[in-house]
């Protein structure tokens, strides 16, 4: 998947989810304060990503570093290089 | 008051459907794939509008919440509150339903079960599963601070939160109670009943014509959806407030049968109405118009016929609003007193849709069978339920 499939995909999840418009979703967006999304819609991302791109993230510790919308696309990114790599 | 109901998805839509004599049964095609269930009938209510609500106090809720948030806004609207005056503490929440969410508890074991794998829940299933969730989301949309219940009691847990929010009020704890009950189609909460026979089954090709409270050809119920809310509130303090008054609750009773989880007990009902009656100190000549419970089946109508015919033989008129509306169950009691309190306001007796010819076993009361005027000082509205049930509630022009 291209990095920009990705991104892609992960603005489609806090469109259909959070129902957040495609304009807002920019890289820079921290997920609490300006996307208006708070601890129990991290649950909710968690799972919403995991069916999006078929993987297991719940029990990975680096989820809960996330802030920024970037920050999404790139721990999706490094997941999906790990599960290419076999790693 | 507010309602969404079979009928609309307001009260005035609700109050036309009855006085135009719709019926709002329908065949559920999608339910007909479901094997071994009987009925392919059911009541339902329409979803609309629900995105005005605010996605982060949406997202608990499940359907029936959706539709008790939408009543009991309806409801402030109504009686004059505004939201944002909503009064700390002194205001409470009791709505009742027959369980949480049925959709969302089924799709919880969907996701769940196949594998014993809970990674796919969201944050959110357990708030729309709750037994309280009706009562738990109005409360956090409205921001109510007060006493917040859920009463779970089947097909009784309308009237019985109605008669909680009394009790309340009556005791000093609350100044207002918003109060009543909700409930939700699904295939698992037909089955319920279908297991037992207790549904209509043999109207699948001619849904208007059923269900049939009190008629010779009567073959179980149709299930419905929706929610009932009223604003029941200390009389002073509404007086007080210049609010619109629909009726004064005067009495209120609920008792088990001790009998039988399933079967309605003549002899119970005949207790629940006579304390309901006592609290309220009238005789049975004092009432001038009682809403039966009176779902359509065999044997639930029969005992409540009897039980009428007890206390009061031909001397109440007497109609059951499930022929239109289908048994919206844990929602019944709350819209068919809110119903009453119309007809009571009005001055017009609806009558039981679809009762043509009255059942031998039904026989000997006052049945109407088309629209009467009629003034009415005092009404009686009952509610029985799965589990021995049974509620009765007196209510006169204020």
């Amino acid at each position: 998947m291209t990095e920009e499939e990705i991104i892609a995909k992960t603005k489609e999840v806090f469109i259909e989810t959070f129902e957040l418009n495609a304009a807002d979703l920019r890289p820079e967006k921290h997920l609490f304060v300006d996307l208006g999304l708070d601890s129990l819609d991290t649950v909710d991302l968690i799972v919403a990503l995991q069916e999006k791109f078929d993987v297991k993230l719940r029990d990975d510790e680096r989820v809960r570093a996330v802030r920024t919308l970037q920050d999404v696309y790139d721990y999706i990114m490094k997941v999906q290089k790990e599960m290419a790599s076999g790693s | 008051m507010g309602a969404v109901s079979p009928l609309g998805t307001d009260i005035e839509s609700l109050a036309a459907g009855i006085e135009a004599g719709r019926n709002a049964t329908h065949v559920m095609d999608e339910w007909t794939k479901c094997a071994g269930l009987l009925t392919h009938l059911a009541a339902p209510a329409e979803l609309k509008n629900e995105k005005l609500i605010p996605r982060q106090n949406r997202r608990s809720m499940g359907r029936m919440s959706v539709f008790a948030v939408q009543a009991a806004e309806q409801a402030l609207a109504d009686a004059g509150i505004a939201v944002d005056s909503i009064p700390p503490e002194r205001m409470g929440c009791v709505i009742g339903s027959t369980i949480g969410s049925m959709k969302s508890i089924s799709d919880m074991f969907e996701k769940v079960l196949p594998g014993w794998d809970i990674s796919g829940l969201t944050s959110m299933t357990f708030f729309q599963c709750i037994s309280h969730t009706a009562a738990m989301n109005v409360a956090h949309h409205l921001k109510i601070t007060g006493t917040v219940m859920a009463p779970a009691a089947a097909c009784a847990s309308g009237l019985q939160a109605v008669g909680t929010a009394y009790d309340l009020v009556r005791s000093g704890r609350q100044d207002m109670v918003l109060c009543g009950g909700a409930e939700e189609l699904h295939p698992t909460v037909i089955a319920s009943f279908d297991v037992l026979y207790a549904t209509s089954a043999g109207y699948n090709n001619r849904p208007l014509e059923t269900p049939r409270p009190f008629d010779r050809d009567r073959d179980g119920l149709v299930c419905g959806e929706g929610c009932g809310i009223l604003l029941v509130e200390d009389y002073e303090h509404a007086k007080a407030r210049n609010a619109p008054i629909y009726g004064e609750i005067t009495g209120y009773w609920t008792c088990g049968s001790g009998m039988h989880v399933s079967q309605s007990d003549r002899q119970t009902m005949v207790r629940c109405m006579k304390n309901a009656m006592n609290e309220a100190s009238v005789e049975p000549k004092d009432v001038d118009y009682l809403n039966a419970h009176a779902t359509a089946t065999r044997h639930g109508d029969a005992e409540e016929a009897a039980a009428i015919r007890e206390i009061f033989g031909r001397g109440v008129p007497v109609s059951s609003m499930k022929g239109n509306l289908g048994h919206t169950l844990g929602a019944a009691g709350a819209i068919e007193l809110i119903l009453s309190l119309l007809m009571m306001k009005q001055g017009i007796l609806f009558p039981t849709h679809n009762l043509k010819n009255i059942a031998p076993e039904c026989e000997g009361l006052d049945h109407i069978m088309e629209s009467r005027e009629k003034q009415v000082d005092v009404l009686l509205k009952n509610s029985f339920a799965f589990g021995g049930i049974n509620a009765a509630m007196v209510c006169k022009r204020a």
